[in-house]
């Protein structure tokens, strides 16, 4: 192979390996979903309660905060400790590093919703449950997908790590890559579908959030 | 505090049912349910290769679930995955490196052949793990050097070295430098001699490294396909100093006695992989840019899954 240029062995590589990367491309995606999901189901509602009780804010905040820094392999090691090789490890270390950004943006979301808006609400005759669904979320939702855009963004990035728990994705053909005497198109080859994975989540999402915008129709 | 009561209920039920969802697996992403089987590879070409091959054979023979955590740093990363059921087959296990590293037995090397049945008694009685009958080729660690350095010097076997040891440069596994029973203390003590310059290397690196003349000598696998095609000289171990690396497909008891159909289905890969034959899988990976999954595919669809070998 040594006699094609880099991109050539890329293309070739493509051709021969194609439904493999797609297979890996599927569960990269996967993986970063779920994560970001489960992280959605608890995060929210705790942005939710939070912004209700803004005592609360300050520490939950903090606490997802220094989860966030707990570097990534560092967090993906611990986690291992008590999960295991495998899967299920990622999953867990994708959806605590989701969980800040969707928190705060849900909170952000909430306390954006202007006090006059609540008290007309209340005004008229509104419980909280109705307030919270037909007010209050609605005028928050571009904000909590801005965060679950955020959070899936930085997860397709930890999942690439992922591989080194043998989780599998996309991480898997980039470290083989590195391992290969000759490996610069396999790591190419590895790393531009992870990057096309995020930019055009990102897209998609970024798409969501303008549309779901009240103030944009 | 009603409201808050409900608020705490609902938190706990949500974590709970994400608990109990993820016993049950994510839909389409394999490996996270309960029942499956987990095979654990190492970081090189033919572990890979070995792990997607059995994983092939398992999906065609039956309906199990089974995944694959790769890219294990090392046979003893590997083998405790399995000691701490964290994974039920490995995908390759060599019976002279489990000798050393796993059992912290010295090399006897007057009994040379009783190695792999030590070794496989051993691991069913102290692990509780079943050793298969090897694949049918050996990762032996190898002295290998050019052709023309093996002419100019007229080197054959490891012996031959001596008298020019000094003079020669070598790329060695970084591994192996620090290993005991079968390191390199041990080969100085065994062979007499020490080299002028010693490199530790990635593996992977080693045979372009002697291919360019940055190195005069190298230890390598006899696997790689690299060998092959760059024309590479194996110098003889004539003193035994390496022993058997026989290589086998390893499972927990556990996981054989939670499937029996695992058992035969292993089987079939016994003695069906030649060291000609792992060589030239090896180098369509290392060489051609193929993955190691294609790879394993298309030589269990060119033997058609070994489908007439039941016994």
């Amino acid at each position: 192979m040594a006699h094609m240029n880099m991109l050539q062995q890329l293309i070739y590589y493509y051709q021969q390996n194609g439904a493999y990367v797609l297979s890996q491309f599927a569960r990269h995606f996967l993986i970063s979903i779920y994560g970001v999901l489960f992280a959605a189901i608890i995060g929210i509602p705790i942005g939710i309660f939070i912004a209700h009780h803004s005592r609360l804010s300050a520490t939950v905040i903090a606490i997802a905060n220094v989860i966030q820094t707990v570097p990534s392999l560092a967090m993906l090691s611990i986690i291992m400790i008590g999960l295991g090789l495998g899967v299920n490890t990622v999953v867990v270390t994708v959806f605590l590093y989701a969980l800040l950004p969707i928190i705060k943006n849900t909170y952000t979301g909430m306390q954006n919703v202007s006090p006059t808006i609540l008290d007309s609400g209340k005004g008229m005759g509104m419980t909280r449950w109705q307030i919270l669904r037909i007010v209050e979320l609605p005028l928050s939702l571009s904000v909590i997908m801005a965060g679950l855009r955020n959070a899936l963004v930085l997860a397709i990035g930890i999942t690439a790590i992922g591989t080194f728990v043998g989780a599998g994705g996309l991480g898997d053909i980039i470290i083989r890559g590195t391992n290969a005497t000759d490996g610069g198109a396999i790591i190419l080859a590895g790393a531009l579908p992870t990057a096309l994975m995020a930019i055009i989540s990102d897209l998609i999402l970024g798409w969501i959030e303008k549309k779901a915008d009240p103030t944009q129709k | 505090m009603q409201k808050i009561k409900k608020w705490i209920l609902g938190a706990v039920a949500t974590v709970a049912s994400v608990f109990v969802l993820a016993g049950c697996g994510f839909p389409g992403l394999a490996g996270t349910s309960s029942d499956t089987v987990r095979i654990a590879s190492q970081n090189t070409t033919e572990q890979q290769v070995m792990a997607y091959m059995i994983q092939d054979m398992i999906q065609h023979y039956s309906k199990m679930n089974t995944t694959i955590i790769n890219n294990l740093g090392s046979g003893t990363v590997s083998f405790n995955a399995l000691k701490n059921k964290q994974a039920d087959i490995s995908a390759i296990r060599y019976t002279g490196t489990d000798l050393s590293t796993i059992l912290g037995e010295k090399v006897d090397r007057a009994h040379i052949k009783e190695t792999d049945q030590k070794v496989r008694d051993q691991f069913d009685t102290k692990y509780q793990m079943h050793y298969f009958p090897s694949y049918g080729f050996a990762d032996t660690y190898a002295f290998m050097v050019t052709k023309q350095t093996a002419k100019k010097y007229n080197l054959k076997t490891v012996s031959d070295m001596k008298k020019v040891a000094s003079k020669l440069t070598v790329g060695l596994d970084q591994t192996w430098l620090e290993r005991k029973g079968d390191g390199y203390d041990a080969f100085q003590t065994l062979y007499g001699y020490q080299f002028g310059k010693t490199y530790p290397m990635q593996i992977g690196l080693v045979y372009d490294a002697l291919e360019s003349g940055k190195m005069d000598a190298i230890l390598g696998y006899s696997t790689d396909g690299r060998i092959g095609s760059y024309d590479l000289t194996i110098l003889k171990d004539n003193k035994n100093f390496f022993p058997p690396y026989n290589a086998s497909a390893v499972a927990t008891n556990a996981i054989l006695k939670q499937h029996p159909q695992l058992k035969p289905i292993l089987s079939r890969l016994n003695g069906k992989i030649s060291l000609k034959t792992m060589q030239n899988l090896n180098y369509q990976v290392d060489n051609d840019l193929v993955e190691p999954e294609v790879v394993a595919k298309q030589f269990l669809e060119q033997h058609n899954y070994f489908e007439g070998s039941d016994k």
